[in-house]
């Protein structure tokens, strides 16, 4: 029996082939996602590694939040700096061969023709040590700073920008910019760069002054004498410290700082692998139908195994070894394609922004087996329901002529498929309201099924409608082509299911774009009355912007934005501090209760309606706050606004703000013009020529960009589903080849009374266009709802405004009528091939 | 030879001592349709098939014989009344008893070969024997494929043999598990005379020296001839018995009842 299943798969290498290329896809997208994250985890594990090899003890002040995560941006932010002081006492102490005290902050290099150079959140400047003990910067070309005009520059800028020792380079800074002399060219180990980081290395003075930490350092790392004994070392250190600061061995910095990376890792794996699993998915549908019509045309072999003496369970067990079979080829094939994927992926991402770190791909034993197992096993499941079809063919059947494949009753197919479909509908309510993302996963799913399952009962009218048009504009292929897709509404259905489920989330995402972009608009509108607004690097940018500007002609109220992090009733949120005067000619905050300026003026705390009625707060509340300068303190809540997301939920005045964090940065300036004057915005742009990683927007270009943002992450989104709709398209040609396998004789037959070739591909392809358009149909409807529906959940989530962007959906079913037509070529040029006298011949 | 020849098996004889027929039918009818176009393929049928012999069973299309070989072969299920091979009542077993009784007690030829296109001639001769998870007779298979004359034919598939290779092969099949009857259902249909000739003198060597029970449906009156006993239907009846029939005698029949 096992003989015949595998004789069998090898007879159908081409069908076999093209329906385990459905598997291959997904299981590359899960190998791919596995091999890339892990390479990234590895790649990032090493850096930090080196990074910290020689460091003995980091000293650092104590995290101030219970709550935050430990990445690098955030855990100077919620560390208080430590003072200089301690860094000549403990390197005093016996056992200490070397102490260094740094600082970092945000400095970006100014190309020649005077852009900024890379992105400004891998921008890093700071306090640069020789001692090769300590530090993994190694010089390769001149000297280390020595005075406040000096700075050292990585080696992977200095040759992509032409840079070399002696040179001047302006840098931007948190401050005015500054230009500098290069003293020398760096390496962070081998690297010629800190994982795509651009590297500014500063007298430590200098740094001092640069990242506002005048007497204080960031961190002290200590260096312990070879032979010393680390625990008491470690112990001697703390006795030394005041309180508030802590010392922490090198290995505990390495796994705080891996952990935090696999932190952002895993969620980049997490959405990379429900895009895997949508794939996985399509392909389900497209393996299950390739099934159902392989079982249907063996039902002749099926039967025959009956007579002679194979039980029930023996063809069962056939059909799914079958499954297990192509299941485990596709998988191996699949693994390897995924180490290439994973290489493209990082291009991909690349592509989008998403700068990634070079380095040897990862493969562990756990990829290997969640692939497989994953492979295998929706092969399988996708088969269980084919070879139960297998089982039911009666011995009988091998000795009468083979009867079309007959589904049961529309009935009994409309009463299941409702019910899974009143599930699916109980599941996706439930999801959305509560709200639940894998509730809304599985919902969708089970609704995917039941439009699977209920499809049939409306393909033949479908097909029928569809095709008029075919039949009309191409004359009898056309006619036979609408036919042949409403001869078996049931193949024609289940081939169109897997390009619906497509088109469906294509559509869904598409629909939640559009509101996502026109809600953007809208809280643009609603929020910001200012003109203009002012942004620079996410670290924000020199406090002397604000006061320059205000003093330019034409303007009125100028209004600083700093955005920071506290905790708030035991959790870590966001908090904004804004100047207060004159507050409302550049933001609307929407009072619903107490006061704003005169609140924010007061030191008082103004929440949004969300985290009002989420936690049962008014004006008067009194609420526990804590900042990790100042530590634990109280604040009375002075008046709640309408929720807009580009507000944040917390909102402070400016001088309170500034007072409860060291020297923080605008991370905005709001800027309005005073009434009838003319010409702000150019005046406001001239003067921002001086800072090159400053610029200034008005209220359209707001709106643009956060609208441009929203379509980059759609693109990637976009970019993501392409695969699922390319296995869907997969399902057609492969259905189209077994259809044609199975009409050979007809086919001959057509030839033999005079239908051209051409005319044999025109029919091939109407029912190609037809099917791709009976599931792209479907699919956008269904997606659609699915996306309002989505949206309509997250109205008081920052989604006030449902939009459909009809264009866009009439665009996809065009481009799934094309790409239906690209599916029959194949399939219709080995139709049209066929010998008339063989095919006549073939039963 | 003679030790190849099947044993008769304590089950096969009922309980006054006599031996059971290898197959009989009890008032079997099958119908097909609903209401108003109800084909009656079987309308009471009643015969039985000796132990031991060669039975061809003759009727013109529609006359209901295939119909009849596939009720008593456990293949369909009879409207009514009782079909038995031996003394087993098949109607009594589910899917799974008669899915064995099928493959270890009755071998199939079928007029169009019926061989498992992807395996080769040898193993679809021993495919029965593979299902059911048993040794493969060794003297018994070189005994059959050297009697058919598809010795050097064993490592070919299906597509590469002629049709009276492809049709030896699956007698060879049929008779691998030494089956307590053979069904046979138009074996020759495909076949040219020289190729019906092999075959059919083959099943009736089967008979004459290995006491092997065949059933065999055909509409060709030479072969009906090779077998000791020919019973006529019509209209789903049983219409006629010759016994040591000739091709003139059965064609004789045959124009008798044509009328």
């Amino acid at each position: 029996m096992w003989k015949v299943t595998v004789n069998g798969l090898l007879a159908r290498k081409l069908r076999s082939a093209l329906t385990a290329l459905a598997i291959v896809l997904g299981v590359t997208f899960v190998s791919g996602t596995l091999v890339l994250t892990d390479t990234l985890n590895r790649t990032f594990d090493n850096l930090v590694g080196s990074a910290f090899q020689h460091v003995s003890f980091e000293i650092r002040g104590k995290a101030a939040f219970s709550t935050s995560s430990e990445t690098s941006a955030d855990s100077t932010a919620n560390r208080k700096p430590v003072p200089e002081s301690i860094a000549t006492t403990v390197s005093r102490l016996p056992g200490v061969a070397a102490v260094d005290g740094s600082v970092e902050g945000y400095a970006q290099f100014v190309s020649r023709n005077g852009n900024a150079i890379g992105g400004d959140r891998s921008a890093l400047g700071f306090s640069f040590d020789a001692n090769r003990e300590l530090s993994s910067l190694r010089l390769v070309a001149g000297h280390a700073p020595t005075t406040a005009d000096d700075v050292v520059m990585d080696k992977a800028t200095a040759t992509k920008y032409h840079f070399a020792v002696g040179d001047r380079v302006r840098v931007l800074l948190g401050r005015p910019p500054q230009t500098f002399t290069i003293t020398g060219i760096v390496t962070f180990g081998n690297d010629n760069n800190l994982a795509g980081a651009t590297l500014a290395g500063f007298y430590r003075p200098t740094a001092q002054a640069l990242f506002n930490a005048r007497g204080v350092y960031d961190t002290i790392n200590v260096l312990a004498k070879p032979g010393a004994d680390n625990v008491s070392l470690q112990r001697a250190i703390a006795k030394v410290l005041p309180p508030g600061v802590q010392v922490v061995n090198g290995q505990t910095v390495i796994n705080e700082l891996s952990s935090a990376v696999g932190t952002d890792l895993s969620v980049l794996s997490t959405a990379l692998l429900v895009f895997a699993l949508i794939s996985l998915f399509v392909g389900a549908f497209t393996i299950f139908n390739t099934f159902s019509i392989t079982v249907g045309q063996r039902t002749r072999e099926l039967a025959l195994l009956r007579v002679v003496g194979a039980s029930r369970r023996q063809v069962f067990r056939s059909v799914l070894g079958e499954a297990a079979l192509m299941g485990l080829a596709a998988s191996l094939v699949g693994l390897g394609l995924g180490v290439l994927a994973a290489a493209g992926l990082k291009a991909l991402l690349g592509a989008f922004g998403i700068t990634l770190p070079s380095a040897p791909l990862v493969f562990e034993a756990r990829t290997a087996v969640a692939a497989i197992a994953v492979g295998v096993g929706v092969t399988m499941v996708s088969a269980i329901g084919p070879a139960r079809r297998a089982v039911r063919i009666p011995p009988v059947a091998a000795m009468v002529t083979q009867s079309e494949e007959e589904g049961e009753s529309l009935r009994g197919r409309l009463r299941a498929g409702g019910i899974v479909a009143l599930g699916a509908v109980a599941a996706l309510v439930a999801g959305l309201t509560a709200p639940a993302i894998v509730l809304v996963g599985v919902g969708a799913a089970a609704m995917f099924v039941a439009i699977g399952m209920l499809a049939p009962t409306v393909a033949r009218p479908m097909s029928s409608a569809l095709g008029r048009p075919l039949a009309a504009l191409l004359g009898t292929p056309g006619q036979l082509g609408r036919e042949n897709s409403m001869r078996s509404p049931r193949r024609t259905a289940q081939t169109a299911a897997a390009l619906m489920v497509g088109l469906a989330l294509v559509s869904a995402i598409a629909v939640l774009g559009a509101s996502l972009s026109a809600s953007a608009k809208s809280e643009v509108d609603s929020a910001l009355n200012a003109g203009y607004l002012i942004s620079g690097p996410s670290t924000g940018f020199s406090t002397s912007v604000a006061p320059a500007v205000s003093r330019l002609p034409g303007v009125g109220t100028v209004t600083t934005v700093y955005k920071g992090q506290f905790e708030v009733r035991g959790s870590l949120s966001g908090v904004d501090g804004v100047t207060p005067a004159n507050l409302s000619h550049t933001v609307n905050l929407a009072l619903t209760a107490g006061r704003g300026t005169p609140a924010l003026a007061a030191g008082e705390l103004l929440i949004d309606t969300t985290t009002a009625s989420a936690d049962h707060l008014s004006v008067g509340s009194v609420v526990p706050v804590t900042f990790a300068q100042t530590g634990h303190s109280t604040m009375r809540i002075g008046g709640i606004f309408k929720a807009n997301p580009l507000i944040g939920s917390y909102v402070v005045g400016a001088s309170f703000f500034v007072s409860h964090f060291n020297d923080p940065l605008p991370n905005a300036v709001l800027v309005s013009a005073r009434p009838g004057a003319t010409g702000v915005g150019t005046a406001v742009n001239r003067y921002l020529n001086a800072y090159p990683n400053v610029g200034v927007k008005t209220r359209a270009q707001v709106e643009q960009s956060q609208q441009n943002a929203v379509n980059t992450e759609l693109g990637l989104v976009y970019v993501l589903l392409a695969l699922a709709v390319a296995i869907a398209l997969i399902g057609i040609v492969n259905t189209l080849m077994l259809s044609v396998f199975e009409r050979t004789h007809e086919l001959g037959l057509l030839r033999a009374v005079g239908m051209k070739r051409r005319q044999v591909k025109a029919m091939i392809r109407s029912e190609a266009v037809i099917i791709a358009l009976f599931g792209a149909v479907i699919g956008v409807i269904v997606g659609t709802a699915l996306g309002v529906a989505f949206a309509a959940s997250l109205k008081n989530q920052g989604i006030p405004d449902i939009a459909v962007p009809y264009g866009r959906l009439v665009a996809f079913l065009v481009l799934a009528a094309l790409l239906g037509l690209g599916a029959a070529s194949w399939p219709a040029r080995r139709a049209a091939r066929l010998d008339v006298l063989r095919a006549i011949a073939t039963e | 030879m003679f030790k190849h020849a099947a044993t008769i098996t304590e089950t096969n004889y009922v309980g006054d001592g006599s031996v059971a027929p290898a197959a009989r039918a009890v008032d079997l009818t099958k119908s097909y349709g609903k209401g108003d176009v109800v084909v009656r393929a079987l309308d009471g049928v009643n015969v039985e098939f000796e132990r031991g012999r060669f039975t061809a069973v003759m009727g013109p299309s529609g006359s209901g014989k295939s119909t009849l070989m596939h009720c008593m072969a456990g293949l369909d299920v009879p409207t009514s009344g009782h079909a038995f091979v031996g003394d087993q009542e098949i109607g009594l077993l589910d899917d799974a008893r008669l899915t064995d009784l099928r493959r270890d007690r009755i071998g199939f030829v079928f007029q169009s070969f019926n061989l498992i296109p992807t395996l080769t001639a040898a193993e679809n001769i021993t495919l029965p024997v593979d299902l059911a998870g048993a040794e493969v007779d060794k003297a018994w298979f070189d005994y059959l494929v050297e009697a058919l004359g598809i010795a050097d034919r064993l490592s070919h598939r299906p597509s590469e043999m002629s049709g009276g290779q492809q049709q030896r092969t699956a007698c060879a099949r049929a008779l691998i598990r030494r089956p307590d009857l053979i069904f046979a259902d138009e074996p020759t249909g495909n076949l040219d005379s020289s190729s019906s000739a092999e075959v059919l003198a083959f099943l009736r060597r089967s008979v004459t020296e290995h006491g092997q029970s065949i059933v065999m449906v055909t509409h060709d009156p030479r072969g009906a001839a090779y077998a000791d006993r020919v019973v006529f239907l019509a209209d789903g009846k049983v219409v006629g018995d010759l016994v040591s029939p000739t091709a003139e005698s059965v064609l004789e029949q045959t124009m008798k009842l044509g009328r």
